[in-house]
């Protein structure tokens, strides 16, 4: 745990130190969000009965609405919605590529368990901002978690019923081998902002591990992204191997605990500013009708009529 | 805002044992009576007076979007308040974070909290403590029972 936060500035008195960790730790958060919403959308009308349909839109909306709250932080920052979603370069987002990946048809293993590996990250790490310097942080923590207690009751419910089919097991194997190095993103540090500093994200992999540091010790989180995986782990592993999944890590979890290492991780690693093919497809679907409109404000598609 | 908080059970008994008539139960996955009160809410201006008060009543006409219940008596709104230079600012909160008519409320909001003596009138959307059932007048607890909802 770190030590006791520094004192943290008011949305006015930021110091670039400040607004730089603010900045990064919030486009972390929201850009997640938003875009596992914008995949979860894809099941929509496709999913295999019509409660798994709904459910799954619903989620989307949830994430959205989280999306929502965290880019309003960023709003201190002065960042309105379109510097952060429709104009924004698609090099800036800062999502863990699991959220990104393409779904391959008809395999709703993909968003059962993806949600499931993303919904026990989301738990912890709002665990981790409950007590965050930053008030803006803070306040919003109970209302995103009054939100989300179903999402990971709702994954389970659907991975112990897949895993007790035979084909289907065979299918969230598959899928896991697929997707879990690209879930151990989530606790990669992030490359700063575009522009922030002369080591900024315009050059991939240029992760900064003094930002992350200063997340910490300024106190917007109060556990670091090791911590946050270690736990993560610890609890993703024995539920899938109770599923009799495999989960393709090393280790046995039993002396020192299961670690995030640099050997298992994607070449694409999201946070740092890499991203997988899929990512520019899908940020060209999202922006398409914005500026096929030739719009330069998202939130009014339409004047209004007189 | 300071939040103090208590543990108090002012709601309504809400019956969760299936109905003797029809045999139904309600959702397992709705919370007919999550939440604790507020010390402060739900707030609902009858304490204000001046500008502020008339700023209460031009927010009490605006009903919510999906139900005929003032957005008032939802326990929407945590706070008003007017300076001496006429900027008033409205302290409200959303029951759903992914509320699709943010826009549309927090527009009608601003421009209703736009009074005659108001110059300026400012939104802050506030998220802690976080809305709940509890926060609803008993005036719009009898608006949304005729409305059909259980509450």
């Amino acid at each position: 745990m770190a030590a006791a936060p520094d004192e943290f500035s008011e949305p006015d008195d930021l110091d670039e130190r400040e607004r730089t960790a603010l900045e990064t730790l919030c486009k972390r958060l929201a850009d997640d969000e938003f875009v596992l919403a914008e995949r979860y959308t894809e099941w929509q009308v496709r999913a295999p009965t019509l409660e798994s349909d709904l459910a799954l839109a619903n989620n989307a909306q949830d994430e959205l609405g989280h999306a929502r709250l965290w880019y309003d932080v960023l709003g201190d920052l002065g960042f309105e919605e379109r510097d952060l979603i429709y104009e924004r370069d698609p090099d800036d987002f800062r999502h863990s590529t699991l959220v990104e990946r393409p779904f391959e048809d008809g395999n709703w293993a993909d968003p059962v368990l993806r949600s499931y590996l993303y919904d026990v990250a989301e738990e912890l790490r709002l665990e981790a901002l409950a007590d965050s310097s930053y008030p803006k942080i803070a306040d919003r923590v109970e209302k995103i978690r009054s939100e989300e207690g179903y999402h990971r009751e709702h994954a389970q419910n659907w991975l112990e019923r897949l895993a007790d089919d035979e084909e289907s097991r065979e299918r969230l194997q598959a899928t896991l081998d697929e997707l879990f190095a690209h879930a151990l993103t989530l606790f990669e540090p992030c490359a700063p902002p575009r522009g922030a500093n002369e080591a900024s994200g315009d050059k991939p992999r240029a992760v900064d591990s003094g930002i992350e540091a200063d997340i910490v010790d300024l106190g917007l989180r109060t556990a670091t992204l090791d911590e946050l995986g270690e736990e993560w782990l610890s609890i993703v592993v024995p539920y899938l191997e109770s599923l009799d999944l495999a989960v393709p890590i090393d280790g046995d979890g039993d002396d020192d605990g299961f670690e995030v290492t640099a050997a298992a991780l994607p070449d694409e690693r999201g946070r740092d500013g890499t991203h997988t093919d899929a990512w520019a497809e899908l940020y060209d679907e999202f922006t398409h009708t914005y500026r096929e409109l030739g719009r330069d404000e998202p939130t009014a598609i339409m004047d209004a009529p007189e | 805002m300071s939040s103090d908080i208590q543990d108090q059970d002012s709601g309504p008994d809400a019956n969760l044992d299936p109905d003797a008539e029809t045999g139904a139960t309600p959702c397992a996955y709705t919370d007919y009576r999550s939440g604790e009160a507020d010390g402060d809410l739900p707030a609902t201006g009858a304490e204000a007076t001046g500008l502020e008060a008339a700023v209460w009543d031009a927010l009490y006409e605006i009903e919510d979007p999906e139900m005929p219940i003032s957005i008032v008596d939802l326990g929407l709104i945590y706070g008003v308040y007017v300076d001496e230079d006429g900027a008033a600012t409205v302290d409200m909160t959303l029951t759903y974070s992914g509320c699709p008519a943010r826009d549309m409320l927090t527009e009608e909001v601003e421009e209703a909290a736009a009074v005659d003596g108001v110059e300026e009138a400012t939104l802050r959307l506030v998220w802690s403590p976080e809305w709940t059932v509890e926060f609803v007048t008993e005036r719009g607890k009898d608006d949304l029972r005729e409305f059909g909802l259980s509450i």
